[in-house]
Formats: C-alpha cells, structure tokens, sequence
C-alpha cells in the first residue's frame, strides 16, 4: 500500500477545512481573502504536482482501488485548474451570498477533491464514493442562493434526478459485482479476457448499461440531459461553471476508465450505443439552443451539444479518439471558464440573465467583450482558437473509422450539421455584445484584477491551444497510453 | 422450501421497480424521495446476496459505503425539500416551474 500517492487529494481536503476553521476568525467584511486564499491554496497543489509526479509509471494504492498514471495525473491538474479559476469567480461573486461565503469556497474544494479522486478511481467503490461526492456536494451549491425561488428550485431538480441516476449505478454496480465477482477494474478485465468465472454476461452488460445510465447523467448527454437547461440555469453563476467543466469531465473520465481498464473487451458492443448517443446529444443540444434568451440556460445546451462532441470520441473507441476528448475539454476549460466569468460580471452589474443585458458591452467594456467574443468563437469552433482544434481532431477521428464502417460517415454528417447550427445561436450573442440597439446604461463596467487575470489565462489557454496544438497534443496522446485501446 | 439467490434477487428487482414506478408516478416529492431511498436499497440487497451466495465481502462492505452516501444524501436533500418548502408553501412536482425558455 502506498498512501503518500493521494497527497493532492489531501492537501485540498484539508484546504476545504482550513478556509472552513478560518471562517472562525474573520470578520464578515473580509470573508474575502478566504477566496483568495483558497485560490492561492488550489495554486500551490497544482504547482506541486508537477514537481511530485511525472505520470510515466502507473503506481496503485489502496488495494489496486486507486490508480495513479498519466491520465490520472492530467485530469487531476485539469480539475485544479479548473477550481482554481472558479475560485477567483466564486470571490468576486461572495458579494451576492447574504452568508456562507466560506462554506461556499470550502464546498467547491470538497468537490474538487471529488473529482480528484474520480480521475484515480480503479474500483467501482471507488468510482461511486467519489462520483457521490461531487454530486453530494453540488447539491448544495447549485441551491446556495437559498433566497431565491429558482436556485432551490434548481437545487430539488438537481437533487431528485441525481438521486434516480445514482441509484441506476448502484444497481448497476451491484449486478457488476454479481456476474464477475469483483469491483475492481483490473480483475475485471482479466476475467474478461480468459472468459473464465463468467457464467452470466448478459447480467454483467446489463450492469454496465446501468452504470452507464450513472455516468451519462454526470456528462448530460441525451437522454439523461433534462436536468442540465434547468439546473445551469437557477445556480449561482460560479457553481455551473464549475458543474459544466468539473461535473462533465468527472464523467468523463470515469467513462473511459470504465471502457478503458475495466471493459475493453465488451466495450465493442457498446458502439451503436455509443454513437446513437453522441448524434442525439449533439443535434439535441444544438437544435434547442436556437429560442434560448437567458444566457445561462443557452450555455447549458451549448454543454448538451459539447457533451456529444465528447461522446464521438467514446464512439471511435481507440486512442486517436480519446488524446481527441482530452484536447477538446482542454480548450473546453478554457473557453467555458471565460464566458462565464464574463457572464458573472455582467449579471452582478445588470442584474438580468437575458442575452440583451450584453446590449452595449462593447463600449461599456472592451476586455470583457472581446473575451466573451473570443469564447463564443471558440465554442463555436471557428479557427484558429482552441474549440476548432478540439472539434477538427475528434471529427478527424471519427473519419478514419469510417473505412471500417459506413455508419460513421452519417455521424460525421451529423456533428457538421450540430457545428453549423451552433454558428447561429452563438453568433446571437456576439451580435448582442456589439451591434444591439437600444441599451441605455452605458456606465462603464469596473473589473477586478484577480477576474482580469484569471481572463488573461483563459485567453492564453484558447490561444496556445489553437495556434500551437503540438504540445499540447502530445501531452493528450501520452496520458491516454494507459488505456488499453487500439 | 430452499431460499436460493434467485429469491433474493426477484424481490431487489421487484424493489427496485416499486421505487422507480414511484420516481415516476408520484407528484409529492417528499414521496419521490423516499421511492429513491428504496431503489439505493434494492441494489443493497442484491449486493449482500451476491456477496453471500458468491462467499466474497466485497459486496458487504460496498454496501456499508452505500447507506453512508444515502445517509448524507438524504440530510442534504431534505433540508433543501424544506427550504422549497417554506418559499412554496408546496412540494408538488407541478408547482417547480419557475425555469423555463
């Protein structure tokens, strides 16, 4: 047993209860500096992990439950990230709680820790204490503006439906362990591979559809999306952003963990499954953006759709595809962080969620404009910013399967169709930042320098990643090493 | 008569089916709640079955984790139904329609 390998996992944890004992002794008026704190506290782990791993060996602890390799390691420096930059959001937005600012930064570190140990889980248990973690956690997140009727309100559809979803992955699970024996992926896969021990393999797919079930809900991808429109919605502005890129790739990853280590044999015959559901998801998402008017809702189907892009990357079920997911939620970080933290500072000022609230953005604040201008364009998928190379190598991807099967040639037509649709909604928006008629207030809007920094990031990152894709590919295409793929 | 694993397994799905009819049918969400709560049991008992006839804990223990996660997941998810609550004066499915287009 090795212990020391969940030291990050710690290290955040005991940050969480830090900034939670802290709150003791600051004053209302300076719950402030815990944000700040926590962010720097998110800084320096992040930093630390790349001094403590280099991710070339894969080491297990905790009786092979937990894995520590390449993939792990990338996605626990995406999630720290991630945290790090809602961190700055979620300070600038503390103004908004009435109290229990702290609890909130404390919240979003217990979900980070969550989804640190996702990116490690070798073991069902694993895989389902952590996945309950985070959606434990954002429970209380998505509902933390507990004055307001749709923040509850999201809060009691986030809850109802997580529940249902969690409660087809234990079921799920339980019919795993029947049929193989064992929780843990390795074992898993081995008995797959000799076929011995393996009386009932209809119950066991049937478990991994269950499973499935779970972890399509953690992505919203169709048909377990209904809760995300909503949901994104009603939370607090930092609270979905961290949902859409934390949540998702915690789902993510445990899908291809799950594909990757614990069923590459089967993982065959979920295939049609597969691209039926990245084509639903991907038409889903884009086709009921087009009337969105509330800027958050619009997002969210705009995360449906991106959860299709991610879903062809499952489809293709080889290696081209995965480094493809990896690079995509790389640019996706980057881009989903940015409009949100613009759309953070636009609501506080205007106090409306409606597209028309940008209406004048141009003159009221030029940084804020361009980078929500540069977000929608990399949403989008336009060259030569991060979401177009994303997008380029996971339809790159699904291509080169076409020669082994037609079918993937339709779901190629498909994303192109989901991609031009998409055009349109988030070309609305660019239009509404700078040709809007009739906005009155034309104040200019004061920025922060933590949130200019954390844009100034999120710039570079869409940036670098588009303009120079070689690094960044490389660093893609040897954390998916580990995954036993073609 | 001999219990076998079958029994056991019949009634977890036989569970499992009630809680996800009440997911489905029942307006109340406290109701809804306590459907759910039967589900994660289904899966319970299908667990500690497996582990009994297949003479591995594994099961046993996967199980303690599972009412452990239910029990902070109900915590949370009632003190939430009540805060709807006291703003709604209702915990009817119906009346959740303040989000929309």
């Amino acid at each position: 047993m090795n212990a020391s390998l969940i030291v990050l996992e710690l290290a955040v944890v005991v940050l969480g209860l830090v900034v939670l004992v802290q709150d003791w002794f600051t004053p209302a008026k300076d719950r402030r500096t815990l944000g700040y704190g926590a962010v720097l506290g998110v800084a320096v782990v992040l930093l630390y992990s790349f001094f403590a791993f280099d991710g070339t060996e894969t080491l297990y602890a905790f009786g092979n439950a937990y894995v520590l390799d390449g993939l792990a390691l990338w996605f626990k420096r995406f999630f720290l990230l991630a945290a790090l930059l809602v961190l700055i959001m979620a300070t600038e937005f503390s103004d908004s709680f009435e109290s229990g600012q702290s609890e909130f930064f404390a919240l979003t570190l217990f979900a980070l820790a969550g989804m640190m140990f996702a990116a490690s889980a070798n073991d069902f248990m694993l895989l389902f204490v952590s996945l309950e973690l985070i959606t434990v956690t954002f429970y209380v997140l998505v509902s933390f503006l507990r004055r307001r009727v749709e923040s509850l309100e999201a809060g009691v559809k986030y809850l109802i439906l997580g529940a249902l979803s969690s409660g087809f992955l234990v079921y799920g699970i339980a019919l795993i362990f029947g049929s193989a024996g064992t929780m843990n992926f390795n074992e898993l896969a081995d008995k797959l591979a000799n076929n011995a021990g393996l009386a009932h393999k209809q119950l066991l797919m049937a478990g991994v559809l269950l499973v499935l079930v779970g972890l399509g809900f953690k992505m919203a991808a169709v048909p377990f999306q209904i809760w995300a429109p909503d949901v994104y919605q009603g939370s607090p502005t930092p609270t979905t952003a961290f949902l859409s890129v934390g949540s998702k790739a915690a789902g993510v990853v445990l899908l291809m963990r799950l594909l990757g280590t614990a069923i590459p044999d089967l993982a065959f015959n979920l295939e049609k499954l597969l691209m039926a559901m990245a084509a639903g998801t991907i038409l889903y998402g884009s086709l009921c953006a087009i009337p969105q008017r509330n800027l958050k809702r619009l997002l969210g189907y705009s995360s449906i759709a991106s959860a299709g892009y991610l879903l062809l990357g499952f489809a293709v079920m080889n290696r081209a595809g995965s480094s493809a997911i990896l690079y995509y939620l790389a640019g996706y970080l980057f881009t989903v962080l940015a409009a949100f933290t613009v759309i953070a500072v636009v609501v506080k000022e205007a106090g409306a969620e409606d597209i028309s609230a940008l209406g004048g953005l141009a003159q009221r604040s030029p940084l804020l404009a361009t980078t929500l201008t540069l977000a929608m364009v990399s949403l989008a998928g336009i060259p030569p910013l991060a979401g177009f190379f994303g997008k380029f190598l996971l339809l790159k991807a699904v291509i080169a399967e076409g020669v082994r099967w037609h079918a993937y040639y339709w779901l190629f037509a498909v994303a192109v169709v989901g991609v031009l649709i998409s055009l349109y909604y988030y070309f609305n928006v660019v239009k509404a930042i700078y040709w809007s008629k009739g906005a009155t207030d034309m104040t200019p809007i004061p920025v922060s320098v933590p949130t200019r920094l954390a844009l100034a990031v999120c710039i570079a990152g869409m940036l670098w990643l588009g303009i120079n894709p070689d690094g960044a590919l490389e660093l893609a295409v040897e954390a998916v090493k580990s995954l036993k793929l073609a | 008569m001999n219990v076998g694993l079958e029994h056991y397994l019949t009634v977890s799905a036989m569970l499992f089916c009630l809680g996800l009819l009440g997911v489905i049918l029942r307006r109340n969400v406290l109701v809804i709640y306590m459907s759910l709560e039967l589900m994660l049991n289904a899966a319970n008992l299908a667990l500690v079955a497996f582990s009994r006839f297949n003479e591995n804990l594994t099961g046993q223990m996967m199980v303690f984790f599972i009412i452990t996660v239910a029990a902070a997941e109900v915590a949370v998810g009632l003190a939430l139904i009540v805060a709807l609550y006291r703003k709604r004066q209702s915990a009817h499915v119906e009346d959740l329609t303040s989000l929309k287009l």
